[in-house]
């Protein structure tokens, strides 16, 4: 008995030896996410069965810049969500897909994803990792299909290499692909704003942005929190309804009548960058915006917000400094970022 | 030499090993035959008829089975591990497996109609649970735990089309089911190396009648998570029984 579990033990290691020899242990750089200090705990570790490594985040960052994710090799993730534009898409309310169609709704914006317990503007995307999956296949933005798209991967060396670095199997499959695009985006972060320096007591606020920080706590702050500048809650802020589009927003996820009309808040930060506004881009300035809450905010329809029911008061000079105030988000270090460009 | 001729030396060794690990388990396989009108679902070219003389043919059947569990006489529940299946009509190997439990003697059989809700918020998944089996929504997450689509004359969508597409993994209108299915007298007596095949055979037609009565002519489409998901949920969670226990 002890004769055979001394050889069971030894014929193990020898097979565990061969095992190794046949495949060396990856050097894989781990990296980790950045929580900036002062900042609330992410709602989830988005990363927690996918370790973030460099290998991963570069894989990412090839598929998300790449066309031939789309049907036609026209759209990669990244023309509609430019770095340039905080990774919206620039100037449009809409944006373009597969044969001259158009979304339906206004790409937001992709930045500390890792704060966001749903994406979407609906919410009806409940993890990072499985997001990829809504453009790829929509008839109006990529319009492949997953074994198209792998079939493609499978197919070019340079992927074949990536893969391998990334995954110890080095197995091309769809779940390997959404999790490398999800290390590239769950990477996006944006903490470097002026803002930010402010609250770091790297710099200063001017008067006017001072002045208008002012009005941005006391009159937007309980939906666009800070430092997020988005509480991620899912509100209707009384746009009055698209009547081609009839989007109805997070009812469409839940089912609930109580849900209708409402959106996801949107982060300011950035906002310079990623007009036009709201769910269908229908404003193009931050000004409209504003006269919006002040003035334009429909309070009869039976979702409206409660925060919203008396609209909100912000005189003209206030508009101005708040005006002043969203320009110190815009993050520069992000748009100008190397590792998150196109790579070579 | 090559590497994997070298491998190959170890086969024996390994072989060796693992009879000694395995040397307590059985085999249990369990199969599924659909059936309509207690005939097995032929895709596409049969004609049936269901309990409200409507007529239809099914071109997809596929669903989930997950979390399988077994109890013993003696009460301890055995858990089949990684247990995620997808059973679909159109391909025969799907429609069994087998995993092994310890030898024992077992008195009911549990599982899940579709994936459970862990699995719908966890990210992407591969094997049973890939995508790429057309069985997760992509505009709004989660699994659909039961497909069927088809045709009958009586339905008023586009091209007569039947499609439920059933899901929805949380709140009131969940559509997980879960299957508790008793061996009665037919106790498993699972020993070494006698695979015991369990055949589970469900009757398709009691979607449109088991709880709740649904017509074609009314409700030939169900594809989004809430009360009529939850109904069909209902109906197709009374279609399955054991028909059969064969121990060698």
């Amino acid at each position: 008995m002890k004769i055979k579990t001394t050889i069971s033990l030894l014929l193990l290691v020898i097979i565990a030896s061969a095992f190794i020899y046949d495949h060396p242990p990856q050097k894989l750089t781990y990296l980790k996410l950045v929580i900036p200090k002062g900042w609330p705990k992410p709602p989830a570790n988005i990363f927690a069965s996918n370790p973030l490594t460099e290998e991963g985040f570069q894989l990412g960052r090839k598929l998300f810049y790449d066309g031939r994710l789309s049907k036609d090799g026209n759209f990669s993730c990244a023309g509609c969500h430019q770095q340039f534009a905080a990774f919206a898409t620039y100037d449009h309310d809409f944006s373009h897909g597969f044969d001259n169609s158009f979304t339906t709704r206004n790409a937001p914006g992709l930045f500390n994803i890792a704060w966001q317990k749903e994406l979407h503007w609906d919410g009806g995307i409940n993890h990072i990792e499985v997001q990829p999956l809504t453009p790829l296949t929509a008839t109006n933005e990529m319009a492949e299909t997953l074994p198209g798209v792998l079939k493609k991967l499978q197919a070019d060396t340079a992927y074949i290499r990536l893969f391998k670095n990334a995954f110890s199997d080095g197995i091309i499959n769809s779940q390997h692909m959404l999790k490398a695009l999800a290390q590239f985006t769950g990477s996006i972060q944006s903490y470097n704003t002026k803002y930010d320096k402010v609250k770091r007591g790297e710099a200063t606020f001017t008067v006017s942005e001072q002045l208008g920080y002012k009005t941005f706590l006391a009159s937007c702050n309980s939906c666009h929190k800070e430092p997020l500048f988005t509480d991620n809650s899912f509100r209707n802020n009384g746009l009055v309804v698209n009547e081609k589009l009839k989007d109805k927003g997070r009812m469409t996820i839940t089912g609930n009548p109580a849900d209708s009309l409402k959106f996801k808040v949107p982060s300011l930060r950035n906002v310079t960058l990623t007009f036009p506004y709201m769910h269908d881009g229908r404003f193009n300035s931050p000004g409209k915006v504003i006269d919006h809450y002040r003035s334009g905010i429909d309070i009869t329809q039976p979702t409206v917000d409660t925060l919203l029911k008396k609209r909100i008061a912000i005189s003209n000079q206030e508009k101005i400094d708040l005006l002043s105030f969203l320009l110190t988000l815009k993050d520069e270090q992000m748009i100008h970022d190397p590792r998150f460009q196109q790579p070579d | 030499m090559p590497a994997y001729l070298k491998n190959l030396f170890f086969i024996p060794g390994l072989f060796f090993v693992l009879t000694g690990i395995a040397q307590t388990n059985a085999t249990i396989k369990i199969s599924f035959i659909n059936t309509i009108n207690h005939q097995p679902v032929v895709l596409d070219s049969t004609s049936y008829t269901n309990c409200w003389n409507e007529t239809f043919t099914i071109s997809k059947l596929k669903y989930y089975i997950s979390n399988i569990q077994l109890q013993t006489a003696d009460k301890k529940v055995i858990r089949e591990e990684n247990s995620y299946h997808l059973i679909d009509e159109a391909d025969t190997a799907s429609k069994s497996f087998s995993f092994l439990v310890p030898s024992n003697k077992y008195t009911s059989l549990s599982f899940l109609i579709g994936v459970d809700s862990l699995k719908n918020v966890s990210g992407a998944q591969t094997g049973a649970l890939d995508p790429l089996n057309g069985m997760f929504w992509t505009w709004n997450t989660g699994y659909i735990m039961f497909k069927m689509e088809g045709y009958s004359p009586q339905s008023v969508a586009v091209n007569n089309k039947i499609e439920y597409h059933i899901g929805g993994f949380s709140g009131a209108n969940t559509a997980l089911r879960k299957i508790e299915l008793n061996f009665g007298s037919n106790e498993v007596l699972s020993k070494t190396q006698q695979p015991t095949e369990i055949i589970i055979q469900t009757d398709i037609g009691k979607i449109w009648n088991a709880t709740h009565d649904l017509k074609i002519t009314q409700t030939p489409v169900c594809t989004t998570p809430g009360a009529l998901a939850a109904g069909i949920a209902d109906n197709y969670s009374k279609a399955f029984e054991i028909i059969k226990i064969i121990s060698q």
